[in-house]
């Protein structure tokens, strides 16, 4: 099988850059199987999460890495811009990655259960940058996959659900179904709980300061645990949420799920390419939308553009230290949430019922139409930076982005103007129609999107003017 | 509870029990929601070609054994004179008091072998003939695949494909090795599909040739691999399941009248052997038409457009009450054009405060296993809208309804979207307000002809 490596160099000889070959990939956006669409329905489901409390099943989208071996801190450590001084049995950490240069590969949840013992959950290319360090950087280690039910020949044979319970309500529901108080426990430790009769490994969470738990076990206890959690929120408006709201919940939150891994580009990368096969996701990610540049480094996150830049830690040796501590004295962009002008939206899905050239379609409730939404964002006609996640809120009854801005474009109340949709008609990616790019006006609004910057931003600027 | 009898006795009112079903959305299974986008698969349709995968939603109620015919013509208003093997027609069963129970195809497979295939009503009254009317066949009944498949493996009889739209004829030939063949519209016959004899009905759509192929279920991929390979060259895309639903929106189809089962003494035994988890039991009505008397829902065959095939040449269960009927002015099938600006106002609220308008959904905006919408003109009920979604081929909100005999084509009427009070306790309903959407009666089905001159109404005198 070919490799990535391969993959790139014969798409250049034929004049292709990676940029061409991601922008034109026929995979669509990423997919949250072994969950109906809706259980209810999507603005019901949105509106749990902030009203009641809602069970999100993440049993499905993402892979699990399992890392144990005397040299399983070591090797981690070695890849993280955090520390690993903190780290503990019974704790997890957002673990994040960076190539030589300083660019984000990935983030993922790491968890510890016992020294130099970690299971590591998220998109693949985090896990995939992990595994060819272990295979070929000389650690005593043991790793274990366990793919995302997309990427895997059982879907449903997965070694364990995982659950989150989130929302206003979540620990009324906790406490009804546990028989008393969940445990005190703090953000990102992990405790054991009984529910159902079966023993659940919990990590405290939370959403928009609001207390919740993301629940563990083997996979075929997860009906019994999922069927005694939803009864227990019956009377606290819990519900489950279905693949249709669930990628929409993330611009509430402000978490951006999908960095292009900086793996493309650089010579010292070059191994890894080698290694990488051409069935990997980063030989097959696709890239969507208006933001165009012929270099795929610009489309690369630095730490700082993910707001990630308090988790490096420059106390420890590992790989992309020297580039970021190059950057860390420069400016860096920062990430912001845009809520796009009513008007405007109302323009582009007003024009599927028009004559002329349609806009792109806008999905309800996500408007996500590849792995890694790019999208221009500009001031003046000068792009201020891009955007990479859309979609619609029925909490906060707007279309709302997540940005990465350059620094003075990115205080809130800032007016920008977003470009939807691709050039020249659109790419050849199979979710794409043909349509034409239009313009939409944005205020730059905080991350998250909280209830101060509804109050403060809705009536600055353009608004006001109108 | 056993059987829907039992249910209903328990709940009271079966429209009100209908209206607040905790089914959920009537889900087309299995199939992806999309192969490419469903924009451009049903552009495929009306431009190049499309492959509809048919294996997961409907139900296979097979009837074997010396009174099949019989049977068939016992509960067909249909003429059997002339039902040779390898035919196929639409069949749609009716109640003694002439209402549409449901309507599906049923295929003349062999001598004595019949299987007919569709939503699961008329398929259940069938079933229920068969085993209780004394009649000598036994049944065999293939249930659709179930909504969420929660990693269970899927195993249907039969795989059932389409392959459609105006290049359709060249796929075929491509496929078949040589010309189409010479099957007249719904008689059957065979094609060659990667080395096996495939059995094929001839269908069509918008005038263009078209064929429904079967076989055993094991073998689908390797048909479906070969049809996509030889539709490469002539457009043809794979349809998800969020587009093949609104096919029906241009074509013309109503496929979700209640089943006209929940009153009638005559009618008791067959609630008494439907059992409570049944789609009768279970299903759900949803939109602005909301009556108290459940026989408000029901329709006849002559509304829904089946008035051609009633054939008064034999006996058959509903024969004395269409008799009955056959004279009288009709309500008749429509196809509605609904206003973008009102359009608009709906999805605008969704960017605004307050209780929204209810979600239009694309591209299918159904919320329920049977929609029925008032529509009224000049304050006067005049219809009901029974089946609504986008079409990206004529740009426009379309739906399915039947309208009173004296509103003609070119009229506009205004269609009532959403629910009374806030919206019924479905789970697909969040709590909404009403909006008046006007709406052009056009022909069925919704063709090119009809764009052109039915178009004008508000358009112009918007501009005008």
């Amino acid at each position: 099988m070919r490799s990535l490596d391969d993959v790139l160099r014969a798409a250049g000889q034929e004049g292709k850059s990676a940029v061409d070959l991601l922008r034109n990939s026929p995979s669509g956006p990423n997919v949250y199987p072994g969950v109906p669409p809706e259980y209810t329905n999507w603005r019901d489901e949105q509106q749990a999460w902030q009203k009641a409390c809602v069970l999100f099943n993440l049993s499905f989208h993402m892979a699990d890495l399992y890392v144990e071996g005397p040299d399983a801190t070591k090797l981690l450590s070695h890849l993280a811009i955090n520390t690993f001084k903190n780290v503990s049995p019974g704790r997890a950490k957002q673990f994040v990655p960076c190539s030589h240069d300083g660019h984000v590969i990935g983030d993922v949840i790491l968890f510890n259960s016992a020294p130099n013992k970690y299971v590591l959950v998220g998109r693949i290319p985090a896990l995939n940058w992990i595994q060819f360090h272990a295979a070929t950087g000389g650690y005593d280690v043991k790793l274990e996959l366990d793919e995302r039910s997309a990427a895997r020949k059982d879907p449903f044979g997965r070694k364990q659900y995982r659950f989150q319970i989130q929302g206003p309500n979540a620990m009324k529901t906790m406490e009804k179904v546990l028989g008393q108080r969940p445990p005190e426990v703090k953000f990102f430790h992990v405790v054991t709980m009984t529910i159902a009769g079966k023993q659940v490994t919990a990590l405290r969470h939370g959403m928009a300061g609001q207390p919740g738990f993301e629940l563990v076990g083997p996979y075929a206890e997860g009906d019994a645990v999922r069927d005694a959690i939803a009864k227990a929120g019956e009377e606290f408006g819990l519900r489950l949420v279905g693949g249709r709201a669930y990628s929409s919940n993330t611009l509430e939150s402000g978490w951006i799920p999908s960095p292009v891994p900086a793996v493309y580009s650089g010579d010292k990368m070059k191994p890894y390419r080698q290694w990488l096969k051409e069935d990997s996701y980063e030989a097959r990610a696709s890239i969507g939308g208006s933001f165009v540049s012929k270099s795929i480094e610009d489309y690369y996150f630095t730490p700082w553009d993910m707001g990630y830049g308090s988790f490096i830690d420059f106390e420890h040796d590992f790989i992309g230290r020297d580039a970021l501590q190059k950057m860390a004295k420069g400016a860096h962009r920062k990430k912001a949430t845009l809520a796009l002008e009513e008007a405007d939206v109302l323009k582009v899905i007003g024009s599927q019922i028009e004559k002329g050239e349609r806009g792109k379609f806008m999905e309800f409730p996500s408007a996500v139409y590849s792995m890694h939404p790019f999208d221009k964002v500009s001031v003046g006609g000068k792009t201020a930076g891009v955007s990479t996640w859309i979609g619609y809120s029925s909490n906060e009854r707007k279309m709302l982005t997540i940005a990465v801005l350059e620094a003075e474009h990115a205080e809130p109340g800032t007016e920008v103007t977003f470009v939807w949709g691709e050039e020249n008609g659109g790419t050849r990616k199979p979710t794409v129609e043909r349509h034409r790019q239009m313009e939409i006006r944005a205020i730059v609004c905080p991350v998250p999107y909280a209830e101060t910057a509804r109050k403060v931003y809705s009536d600055s600027g353009w608004r006001k003017q109108a | 509870m056993k059987n829907l009898e039992e249910v209903l006795s328990a709940a009271g009112n079966p429209a009100t029990m209908l209206r607040n079903s905790q089914i959920g959305a009537y889900v087309y299974p299995v199939v992806p929601s999309e192969f490419s986008n469903w924009r451009d698969e049903q552009a495929a349709w009306q431009k190049t070609a499309v492959l509809f995968d048919q294996a997961h939603h409907m139900v296979e109620q097979y009837v074997e054994g010396p009174d099949t015919m019989k049977l068939f013509t016992h509960l067909g208003m249909n003429s059997f004179a002339n039902f040779p093997v390898n035919r196929a027609k639409q069949l749609a069963p009716c109640n003694y008091d002439g209402y549409v129970i449901g309507d599906g195809i049923l295929f003349h497979l062999e001598e004595n072998k019949m299987v007919f295939v569709g939503r699961a009503p008329a398929a259940s009254w069938i079933q229920f003939h068969a085993e209780t009317g004394g009649f000598k066949v036994k049944t065999e009944k293939d249930d659709r695949s179930p909504g969420n498949t929660k990693g269970l493996a899927i195993n249907r009889r039969n795989y059932r494909f389409q392959i459609q739209g105006p290049n359709a004829a060249k796929v075929i030939e491509k496929l078949n090795g040589g010309p189409m063949p010479e099957i007249k519209f719904f008689h059957m016959g065979h094609i060659n599909i990667a080395g096996r004899k495939v059995r094929a009905l001839r269908h069509g759509m918008a005038g263009a040739p078209g064929l429904e192929i079967w076989g055993p279920y094991a073998e689908r991929e390797e048909i479906r691999a070969a049809i996509v390979a030889a539709g490469k060259d002539f457009g043809l895309k794979e349809v998800g399941s969020r587009a093949y639903a609104t096919n029906t929106l241009e074509s013309g189809w109503i496929p979700s009248p209640l089943p006209a089962v929940y009153t009638g003494e005559k009618m008791k035994k067959y609630r008494e052997w439907l059992p409570a988890s049944s789609y009768e039991a279970t299903g759900s009505i949803g939109g602005s038409f909301n009556s108290a008397n459940i026989e408000d829902y029901y329709v006849t065959p002559y509304e829904m457009g089946y008035g051609p095939f009633i054939k008064f040449d034999h006996d058959f269960i509903g024969r004395q009450a269409l008799e009955k009927m056959a004279g009288k002015p009709h309500r008749r099938k429509v196809t509605l054009a609904w206003n973008p600006d009102d359009v608009v106002k709906a999805w605008r609220s969704m960017l605004e405060s307050g209780d929204p308008y209810k979600y239009i959904d694309l591209p299918l905006s159904n919320f329920t296993s049977a929609s029925y919408d008032r529509l009224t003109a000049n304050g006067k009920q005049v219809g009901l809208n029974m089946f609504s979604g986008y079409s990206y081929n004529e740009r426009s909100m379309l739906s399915l309804g039947i309208v009173d005999a004296d509103i003609e084509l070119g009229n506009e009427v205004k269609l009532l979207w959403g629910e009374e009070g806030g919206g019924s306790k479905k789970t697909t309903v969040e709590r909404h307000k009403q909006i008046e959407i006007r709406a052009i009666v056009s022909p069925v089905p919704y063709a090119k002809q009809a764009r052109a001159s039915y178009h004008e109404g508000w358009r112009s005198k918007a501009t005008a």
